[in-house]
C-alpha cells in the first residue's frame, strides 16, 4: 500500500465538480477543487425549489447537500477565484494555478452574493468605488474579489474537467427584447427571483404577474444559430416552474409556446397530463415581442385552430434559455489538449465511455460534455470518479 | 445520514460477495466492474444465454458494438464471476452486508451470503398497434419488425421504392429511445433506392445527445415530418393516412406501402417479483425506483440493494453504463474490505420493553430491521437513523443515538423556557430540509421571529406526538413541524408519519380547547431560505392574532 494519497484536480465547482470531488474523497483521494468564480455551486446552486404540495424532482436541494459534503471534507481543498494557467504532463500533471480573470456580469451593484449558507465567502465586493458611495450595499463580512484567488503550483495524478455550461444569452435573440423590456426574463433569472423572494414578481413593478408566457427552445434546437441540440432541461424546468407559480397563484394564466415538449421526471406522462389541464400549450414559437403600456408585452403567433396570426398580451415573458458550451471551452481544449465535439462541448471517447477522453488521465464530468440536468450531472460525475479510481489503481 | 453526537463505534464483519440479478449487457457490465474492484460476483440470469438480445438496447451503438461483444465474451472467463443461467432468486433474507440469497437452478437451490445486490433487468418492448386501431398485416409493422428487416441485406432490397410511414409519440407519451429507433430506421431507409419516408409525430422526444442532429439529417435527406397534436385518421388498416394540416388548411392524405408503429419500452415483468423478494419499492410504470431525487442515480429504498439502467427507468446503454460506475463506487464504499465501523447507539432496542410486535419491522422504510428470540434487531449497517421506528414503537423500546426521547423532551423544555413576552414558537425541523433552510435564513439575515427555536430531528418521522404535546404543555405559543415535501423524504415517508402525528395532535388540541392554528405542518426544502423566513413570519403573525398560549 502506498503511503501517499493520490491527488486529483477537479476543474469547476458546480454540481458536477462538487460531486466528483466528494466521490473521490470517499476513497481517500486528495482533491484540489479549482473554481474560477468566488463561489461554489455553479449554476445549480442558484436554482429554486420547485415543489408545490409535493416535490417536483428538480433536484435543486441535492446541490445544497453536496455543497455541504464538500466544504466539510478535509481531503478536498477548494481554490476559489482561481484558474489553470499551464499544465504539463510527464506522468504526473504539473499545474500552474493563477488568480482567475473572472469578472461577473451581473454585479452592477458592486457586490455579488452567494446563494448558499455553505458558500463561503457570502459576499464579494467587485467594485470598491460603488461601496464607498453606498456602504449599505457592502456587508461587514464581505470579501474583496482582488483578495481571493490562488497562485501557485500543484502536482496531480489525474484531472477531471467539470467546468459546466453557460446559459444561452437571451440578448442574442434580439426580437424578444431581453434586457430591453424589464418584464422579459430568462429561466435562469426566474430561478434567482424565486430563490431570493420566494414569490414570482414582475421586475418592473414588483407586482404579481397574472398572465405569463414561457417560450421554449430559446437558443436550443436553432438551426440559424447552428445550435443543433436539445438542451434537455428547459421543458422540465419551465413546466415545474409554471406548476409552482400556479400553485402559489391559482389565478395565474400560463401559456407555454413550444416545438416539442420533453419529458420531466419519472412520471413524465402523468405530469404532462396535469400540466395540460392547468396551462395552455401553443405549438408555435413567437418571433416578435413588442412593449405595450404598463411594461406589459405583446406577442404575435399563429393559432392552430384557424391558422390565423394574433397578437396577445402578457404581463411577464420567460425565455426558456438552453445549455450552451462553456465560455472557456475552446481555451481549455487547447490548454488540456482534449478535443471538443461538433457542438462545442468536450468529447468523450465514445457514447459508453463518455467521461474518458483520448488524453490519458483527463476525464469529463457533467455539462462540460453536453446538456444534462442536475441528477444526470451528478451521475456523470460519479462515473467520472469511478473511471479515475480505476485509472489510478486505487484499492 | 444521522448527525451522530455519540461516536462510540464498533467494528463488524460483513459479507463482501455481490449478487447481480440479470445477465443482459447492463448486468454483465455491472458484474465485470464489481469483480474488477476485487469482489466475488454471482450473476443470475433466467435465460440460457447471457448478453444482448440484439434489441433496441443496441440502437446507435455501432462504434461501441465490438467492445460490447468483447465484454460478453470476457465475462464467462472472469474467475471472480460465477454465472448461473436458467436460474432465479427465490428469497433474500437479512440486511445489507449480510443477505442470504437463495437461488434456484433447475431442481437445485443454492444458498449464498452476499453483502450487496444489484438489480439489472432489461426493459421489454410492447406493441402499440391497438392504440392506432391497426391490426397486424403485411403492410403494418411494429418497430421491432422494421428493425429486423433493416438488419438483413436481402430484406432491405425489398424495401426499394417503397413509401414508409412511421407513427411516433401519438400512441404514447414516448421518450428519446423510442424516437431514436424511428430516426435510425428512417436514416437507414433513406439509403435505399427510391424509399420515401413520412413521419407522423406527436412531441419529438429529442432530449438525448445527437437526436436533434439525426432529426435534421433525416429531413435533409427528404423525410417529411407531420407534427400533430392528435393521431391522424387511419383508413383501411393503414392503406391511407389522413389528417388536417393546420398550416396549409387542408386535408393531407397519403397511402404508404408500409406503416411502422412505434413500440413502448416498458419495465421488465420480472421486476415486480424481484421487488417483493427484495422488499424494495416499485416506482412509476413498474420500474424499481421511486421518483425521489435522493435515490438517484442508483439507490433503492434499502441500503445495499442497487438498481441499474432499465431496472429503474427507460434507459439506453450509455446511461446504464453511468449507473454501473456509480454502483461500483457505492459497492466499494459499502463493502470495503469486509470490516465496517458502525455506531453502537445508532438505534438501540431495549430488550425489557420490546414485545416483538414487529411494528418497527413493518414501518422501517430501509428494510433495516429483523428479529431474534428476545427482541427486534436493527442492523447498524442498514439503519439510516431516521427514527421512524422509534416514534412508531408502541412500547417506546427504541432510542436513536443523539435523539433519544429524553434528550428531545429536554430540548423542547429549554426551547420553550426563557420567553420574554414574544410568542415562543418551536419548530421541529428535519435536518435535511427545514433545519438547513432555517440556517440559511439566519445566515443571510432574513427576517425571523425573536421567539423562534429550531429543534433538529434526523427525519420528520422522528417527531413523536409526545414532543408536540410536551411543547404545548411547556408553554409554547406555536409549534411547527417542518418536513421535506412529499416525494422528497430520504426515508421515503417520514414526512407522511409526521403529517399523521400532526393530525392526531390537532384532534387533541381541539379536545383541550387550544386553537388549531397554533400548530402547523409545512413542506420545506434545504434551499428555501427565503421560503422559511416567510413561513415562520406568517406563523408569528397568526400567533400574535391568537395571543399567547393559555397554557403558559
Amino acid at each position: 500500500m502506498s503511503t501517499k494519497n493520490k491527488k486529483v484536480m477537479v476543474v469547476g465547482g458546480g454540481i458536477a465538480g462538487l460531486t466528483a470531488a466528494w466521490e473521490l474523497s470517499r476513497f481517500n483521494i486528495d482533491v484540489e477543487l479549482i473554481e474560477k468564480t468566488p463561489f461554489l455551486g455553479g449554476h445549480a446552486i442558484q436554482y429554486c425549489c420547485k415543489a408545490t404540495d409535493e416535490c417536483r424532482q428538480c433536484g435543486a436541494c441535492t446541490v445544497e447537500a453536496m455543497l455541504k459534503n464538500v466544504v466539510n471534507e478535509p481531503k478536498i481543498k477548494v481554490h476559489l477565484a482561481t484558474e489553470v494557467g499551464k499544465i504539463n504532463n510527464s506522468g504526473m500533471f504539473s499545474v500552474d494555478l493563477k488568480k482567475s480573470s473572472y469578472k461577473p456580469d451581473f454585479a452592477k451593484e458592486g457586490v455579488i452574493r452567494g446563494y448558499s449558507k455553505n458558500n463561503s465567502p457570502l459576499h464579494v465586493i467587485v467594485d470598491k468605488e460603488i461601496c464607498k458611495k453606498n456602504p449599505d450595499a457592502c456587508p461587514e463580512d464581505a470579501i474583496e474579489l482582488d483578495k481571493i484567488g490562488f497562485s501557485g503550483k500543484l502536482d496531480v495524478d489525474a484531472v477531471i474537467l467539470a467546468s459546466g455550461f453557460q446559459p444561452f444569452d437571451g440578448e442574442q435573440k434580439g426580437t424578444y427584447g431581453y434586457k430591453k423590456f424589464p418584464n422579459v426574463v430568462t429561466g435562469m433569472d426566474m430561478e434567482r427571483i424565486i430563490r431570493e423572494n420566494a414569490i414570482v414578481v414582475r421586475p418592473s413593478d414588483g407586482k404579481t404577474a397574472q398572465k405569463i408566457a414561457f417560450i421554449q427552445c430559446v437558443g436550443s434546437r436553432d438551426e440559424n444559430l447552428g445550435n443543433l441540440w436539445c438542451s434537455q432541461v428547459c421543458c422540465p424546468y419551465a413546466l415545474r416552474m409554471a406548476e409552482r407559480i400556479k400553485h402559489q397563484n391559482a389565478d395565474a394564466e400560463i401559456t407555454v409556446f413550444y416545438m416539442d415538449i420533453q419529458n420531466a421526471g419519472k412520471d413524465y406522462a402523468g405530469f404532462y397530463e396535469k400540466c395540460k389541464t392547468e396551462f395552455r400549450f401553443v405549438r408555435n414559437i413567437p418571433v416578435d415581442v413588442f412593449p405595450i403600456e404598463n411594461d406589459s408585452l405583446s406577442m404575435r403567433y399563429m393559432k392552430e385552430e384557424d391558422g390565423l396570426c394574433i397578437n396577445e398580451e402578457f404581463d411577464l415573458l420567460v425565455l426558456s434559455v438552453g445549455i450552451m458550451p462553456g465560455p472557456d471551452n475552446s481555451n481549455m481544449s487547447d490548454l488540456f489538449d482534449v478535443g471538443l465535439n461538433e457542438d462545442g462541448f468536450f468529447a468523450g471517447i465514445d457514447k459508453l465511455n463518455s467521461t474518458s477522453t483520448l488524453k490519458d488521465g483527463i476525464f469529463l464530468a457533467g455539462t462540460v460534455a453536453g446538456p444534462k440536468d442536475i441528477a444526470a450531472s451528478m451521475a456523470h460525475a460519479g462515473q467520472a470518479a469511478s473511471e479515475v479510481i480505476k485509472h489510478l489503481g486505487v484499492s | 445520514m444521522t448527525d451522530m453526537k455519540n461516536t462510540d463505534m464498533e467494528e463488524i464483519n460483513i459479507a463482501t460477495d455481490v449478487l447481480v440479478l440479470g445477465g443482459g449487457l447492463t448486468g454483465i457490465r455491472a458484474a465485470s466492474e464489481i469483480a474488477g474492484s476485487g469482489y466475488k460476483v454471482i450473476m443470475v440470469e433466467k435465460d440460457a444465454e447471457l448478453g444482448s438480445k440484439k434489441g433496441p438496447e443496441l440502437i446507435g451503438l455501432k462504434e461501441e458494438y465490438k467492445g460490447l461483444q468483447d465484454l460478453e465474451n470476457k465475462i464467462t472467463s472472469d474467475s471472480n464471476v460465477e454465472i448461473l443461467t436458467q436460474a432465479s432468486l427465490v428469497s433474500a433474507a437479512g440486511v445489507t452486508g449480510d443477505f442470504t440469497a437463495r437461488l434456484s437452478k433447475g431442481e437445485e437451490v443454492i444458498e449464498h451470503k452476499v453483502g450487496a445486490i444489484v438489480v439489472a433487468t432489461d426493459f421489454a418492448t410492447g406493441a402499440l398497434n391497438e392504440k392506432y386501431g391497426l391490426s397486424p398485416a403485411a403492410n403494418v409493422l411494429t418497430q421491432s419488425q422494421m428493425d429486423e428487416l433493416l438488419a438483413s441485406e436481402a430484406d432491405k432490397e425489398k424495401l426499394a421504392n417503397k413509401t414508409v410511414a412511421f407513427l411516433v409519440s401519438l400512441g404514447q407519451e414516448g421518450n428519446p429511445l423510442v424516437l431514436e429507433r424511428v430516426l435510425s430506421s428512417a436514416l437507414s431507409l433513406q439509403e435505399i433506392d427510391g424509399c420515401v419516408v413520412y413521419i407522423y409525430a406527436g412531441d419529438l422526444k429529442v432530449a438525448s445527445n445527437g437526436l436533434e442532429r439525426m432529426y435534421k439529417e433525416s429531413r435533409e435527406k427528404g423525410a417529411v415530418y407531420f407534427k400533430l397534436t392528435e393521431k391522424p385518421e387511419i383508413i383501411e388498416n393503414g392503406k391511407t393516412i389522413s389528417f388536417f394540416d393546420t398550416v396549409a388548411r387542408r386535408n393531407i392524405e397519403i397511402s404508404p406501402d408500409l406503416i411502422v408503429v412505434e413500440e413502448e419500452l416498458c419495465a421488465n415483468q420480472l421486476n415486480e417479483g424481484i421487488a417483493e423478494i427484495l422488499r424494495i419499492d416499485v416506482g412509476p410504470s413498474g420500474f424499481l425506483q421511486n421518483d425521489n431525487v435522493h435515490f438517484f442515480p442508483v439507490r433503492s429504498n434499502r441500503d445495499g440493494i442497487f438498481v441499474a439502467g432499465s431496472t429503474r427507468e427507460i434507459s439506453g446503454l450509455p446511461s446504464a453504463w453511468t449507473d454501473v460506475e456509480n454502483i461500483a463506487l457505492e459497492v466499494r464504499d459499502l463493502l470495503g474490505d469486509g470490516k465496517k465501523s458502525v455506531a453502537k447507539n445508532k438505534a438501540v432496542v431495549s430488550e425489557d420493553k420490546c414485545v416483538i410486535c414487529l411494528t418497527c419491522y413493518r414501518c422501517c422504510p430501509h428494510g433495516a430491521i429483523y428479529w431474534g428470540d428476545k427482541k427486534a434487531i436493527i442492523s447498524p449497517v442498514a439503519c439510516q437513523g431516521c427514527g421512524i421506528c422509534a416514534s412508531e414503537c408502541p412500547m417506546d423500546a427504541i432510542q436513536i443515538g443523539g435523539f433519544s426521547d429524553e434528550e428531545m423532551i429536554e430540548e423542547v423544555k429549554s426551547g420553550v423556557a426563557s420567553g420574554n413576552g414574544t410568542p415562543r414558537i418551536l419548530a421541529f425541523c428535519c435536518q435535511n430540509s427545514g433545519f438547513e433552510a432555517g440556517e440559511m435564513a439566519d445566515i443571510f439575515k432574513m427576517q425571523l421571529p425573536d421567539g423562534l427555536r429550531k429543534i433538529k430531528v434526523p427525519c420528520a418521522g422522528k417527531i413523536d406526538l409526545d414532543y408536540i404535546l410536551n411543547a404545548f404543555v411547556a408553554g409554547a405559543d406555536g409549534v411547527m413541524v417542518m418536513a421535506c415535501h412529499p416525494g422528497n423524504c430520504k426515508s421515503e415517508n417520514g414526512n407522511t408519519y409526521a403529517q399523521w402525528r400532526v393530525n392526531d395532535a390537532y384532534r387533541m388540541l381541539e379536545e383541550v380547547g387550544l386553537e388549531k392554528d397554533r400548530l402547523c405542518f409545512v413542506g420545506t426544502a434545504s434551499n428555501m431560505g427565503s421560503g422559511f423566513s416567510s413561513i415562520v413570519v406568517d406563523m408569528e403573525k397568526r400567533i400574535n392574532e391568537l395571543g399567547l398560549s393559555p397554557l403558559k
